[in-house]
């Protein structure tokens, strides 16, 4: 890694490793100042993990639906809204050429009370709905146990739903709106912004906790359209836009996700919230970073004029400072990245949100630390040019 | 003598003091930010009930918290009004609509409040001008904040919602807080035409207010006798904890801010103690030559306390009144009620003089290495 760092042999001149010396050469100084920017780092770090695990979990039940080409009502703003359309339409969606299934997805977000076996309450939580025979989910425990969902009443719980609802619990039995119903399996999804859990059932258990009368059986919230093979989705996406009408909205799966995406982003109060602290912490690092250098190039004062008197040209010496000032902040993030990885996990397992640790906030925070030092030691850097060998002896 | 040598240590070389103010103000800033934060979520949850005049509410003993409260029969609250203590008892309805007239096409849901207007029960002065408005039938008034997916909202326009032409009355100024999107006020008859199946028997929130003198919490065990079982009855005091509970324990909320609130104060912390320890390095021979005339360890630890603290108060000012003007910015963005109370004020002040305390001892240690033999 250092190598990057080693000077290089220019204008005739040895190649030495000073800024990693520099670096090296007081232990204790080198622990104190990876500290102080590796707690900045670790700001900024929690602060992106907290932004995509907000938009994860709000994009997770879209990202996990097993299907190509989605329908919904043109008048929907959001996944977590009910905006149901008439099951008919699906079998006109069938006779589009290209479609090989189309099946039904029900939802809801504000009429099902769970009882929780914990205190007996009732809570509102997150209902899907599907026909076992046809799935609808890319969730392998919701795909084995499917079978067992045939029988009226029975459902499906996650395990990962917030602790107050018992679902975590092994309890077989339950109620969703004053209907018995019996908890046959689990899964692991998790909570979101809105939802503190979710069960799953056939469309005959939704009708039935749904109180749904036989003549006016529940509206379906997406239709999930798996596509022949062979066939080209644009063309089966503008034939399906021919043959049904203009309530209905026909979107692919990234566009589905798109949709959610710029909902979430601009309507929710999360991302500037999350930007503040990030920057927040860019700039606390940035200070840091600039005591840090600024009492280096202070205390090295003598060396560096000595480097001048002896012929080393300004520029290198700034070089030397930057380098020194990127490898402190290298030194602070690996740490605070470490240490991330373990708080994401506590984060993950208290709070119920999916903290992941990506290459994307690997690599900005990485930039956002070499910026906030390199931006700092560049400042701090000019008493390295003012530095006279006559003034300093 | 610790103070004075604190107070020339650091106006010794300005350039620098001022470098380490900027460090301090940045560290205490942050603290204000991540308090104004968790602090402004709970204080969001209670926006409605800080815009309603009572003394008591009654609830469900199903209430979660004021977005989703659960409802009682209308039979509990009058069972209520009929107590001595009682000046009046005023039910609220709560539910959502779809207002089919959003932008691009979209229907967002719409949080209505149904209430009866004579009753005045809500405070904004922008509310209580417009009770006439809001008495005609299909009118509502809808609340400023508003987002733009609504489309526009001036007085005047004619809207559908949940398939009925509704008349916009007005704006008023309150804040939609955690309801949704967007906040309407109704009439109870327009409500119970809006939401048919809802109709007025049962109410979500019963808003009590007592007459002058009475004890609330004497009254609120008293009521509870005529409401029976099933309801809850909230003091104010009660209600205001319970609804910080629900947001800072139930949600994640309290986790994500708790833990931003908890890393800004260590990073603080390391902002200080860089700042001291470089002056203590810097200022080593000095030190040591105040050792060598018979200074002991605790004295110097003083001073360099002091110092500390003089820092740390010099940069909290600054700092206050960065924070107003960056709370007003995240107030516009996201709708969250940052408010800088005296009460953060001083939190973040106790705070700040605790930092600087600690920073002071953890750099204190350098000064044991002050030994004068060393230094000259």
């Amino acid at each position: 890694m250092a190598v990057g760092f080693f000077l290089a042999d220019r204008g005739g001149m040895h190649a030495v490793p000073l800024a990693w010396r520099g670096v090296i050469a007081n232990k204790w100084r080198l622990v104190r100042s990876s500290a102080g920017i590796g707690f900045a780092v670790l700001l900024m770090l929690t602060q992106l993990g907290f932004q995509e695990a907000f938009f994860a979990a709000s994009l997770r039940v879209l990202r996990g639906l097993d299907g190509e080409i989605f329908l919904q009502s043109a008048h929907k703003y959001q996944f977590a809204t009910q905006d149901p359309f008439s099951v008919s339409l699906l079998a006109t969606a069938k006779t589009v050429p290209g479609v090989k299934s189309v099946s039904p997805f029900y939802a809801d977000w504000y009429d099902l009370f769970w009882k929780s076996p914990v205190d007996g309450k009732v809570y509102l939580i997150r209902g899907f709905a599907f026909d076992p025979d046809r799935p609808v989910l890319l969730l392998p425990a919701v795909n084995t146990q499917r079978g067992r969902l045939q029988a009226t009443g029975a459902v499906l719980v996650d395990r990962r739903a917030r602790r107050f609802l018992g679902m975590d619990r092994p309890v077989a039995q339950s109620e969703i709106n004053g209907v018995r119903t019996d908890i046959v399996g689990q899964f692991a999804l998790g909570p979101d912004f809105v939802s503190d859990g979710t069960v799953i059932m056939s469309e005959r258990t939704f009708a039935s906790v749904m109180h749904a009368s036989v003549s006016d059986p529940p509206g379906v919230e997406l239709g999930v359209i798996k596509l022949a093979p062979g066939a080209d989705p644009a063309q089966v996406q503008s034939a399906l836009r021919r043959a049904l009408p203009a309530s209905i909205t026909i979107m692919t799966k990234d566009q589905l996700v798109a949709f959610e995406r710029a909902f979430q982003a601009n309507l929710s109060s999360a991302g500037p919230i999350f930007a503040i602290g990030t920057i927040v912490g860019f700039v606390v690092g940035m200070l840091i970073s600039y005591q840090i250098t600024f009492a280096e190039v202070s205390d090295r004062l003598p060396q560096y004029a000595t480097l001048k008197a002896i012929g080393y040209p300004t520029a290198y010496l700034l070089r030397v400072v930057l380098e020194q000032a990127g490898l402190n902040g290298i030194a602070g993030w690996i740490p605070a990245w470490l240490t991330s990885l373990g708080l994401y996990r506590l984060i993950e397992h208290i709070a119920l949100l999916p903290m992941q640790m990506s290459l994307g906030i690997t690599l900005l925070s990485l930039a956002l630390t070499l910026g906030m030092c390199l931006i700092s030691a560049t400042i701090a850097v000019g008493r390295v040019i003012r530095a006279d060998p006559a003034a300093v002896f | 003598m610790t103070i004075e040598l604190a107070w020339r240590i650091l106006t010794q070389d300005i350039g620098r003091t001022a470098l380490a103010l900027a460090g301090i103000f940045m560290a205490i800033l942050l603290v204000f930010i991540q308090l104004g934060l968790f602090f402004a979520v709970p204080q969001g949850g209670l926006l409605l009930y800080d815009h309603m005049r009572f003394d008591l509410l009654l609830v469900s003993d199903q209430y979660e918290y004021q977005a989703q409260p659960g409802a009682f029969q209308l039979t509990r609250l009058i069972a209520a009004r009929n107590s001595p203590d009682v000046v009046k008892a005023t039910p609220l309805y709560f539910g959502f609509v779809k207002w089919k007239s959003g932008e691009d096409g979209l229907w967002p849901d719409l949080f209505v409040i149904g209430f009866d207007p004579a009753s005045a029960v809500l405070t904004p002065a922008s509310i209580n001008a417009d009770l006439g408005v809001l008495s005609r039938p299909d009118t509502i008034l809808v609340d400023n904040a508003t987002r733009p997916i609504f489309g526009p909202i001036e007085a005047g326009r004619v809207v559908d919602i949940a398939d009925r032409r509704e008349a916009i009355g007005g704006q008023y100024v309150l804040g939609t807080g955690f309801m949704g999107l967007g906040v309407a006020l109704l009439s109870e008859a327009n409500f119970a035409r809006l939401l048919p199946h809802r109709g007025l028997a049962m109410p979500n929130l019963g808003a009590i207010q007592l007459k002058p003198g009475v004890d609330p919490s004497g009254a609120a065990a008293d009521l509870q006798k005529l409401t029976g079982p099933g309801t809850t009855i909230f003091t104010r005091p009660k209600l205001d904890a319970y609804e910080a509970g629900y947001w800072t324990t139930r949600t994640s909320v309290g986790l994500i801010f708790g833990s931003g609130l908890l890393i800004s104060i260590v990073v603080g912390i390391m902002v200080i103690y860089q700042i001291v320890s470089t002056q203590i390095g810097r200022q080593l021979p000095q030190f040591a030559t105040l050792k060598a005339i018979g200074y002991s360890d605790r004295a110097l630890a003083g001073t360099v306390t002091a110092m500390s603290l003089i820092i740390a108060v010099a940069g909290f000012w600054p700092a206050l009144a960065a924070a107003a003007l960056i709370y007003d910015e995240i107030r516009q963005r996201t709708l969250l009620p940052m408010t800088l109370s005296i009460g953060h004020a001083a939190l973040v002040l106790t705070a700040s003089l605790a930092m600087a305390v600690v920073s002071a001892l953890l750099a204190a240690d350098g000064l044991r290495r002050a030994d004068p033999a060393d230094v000259f």
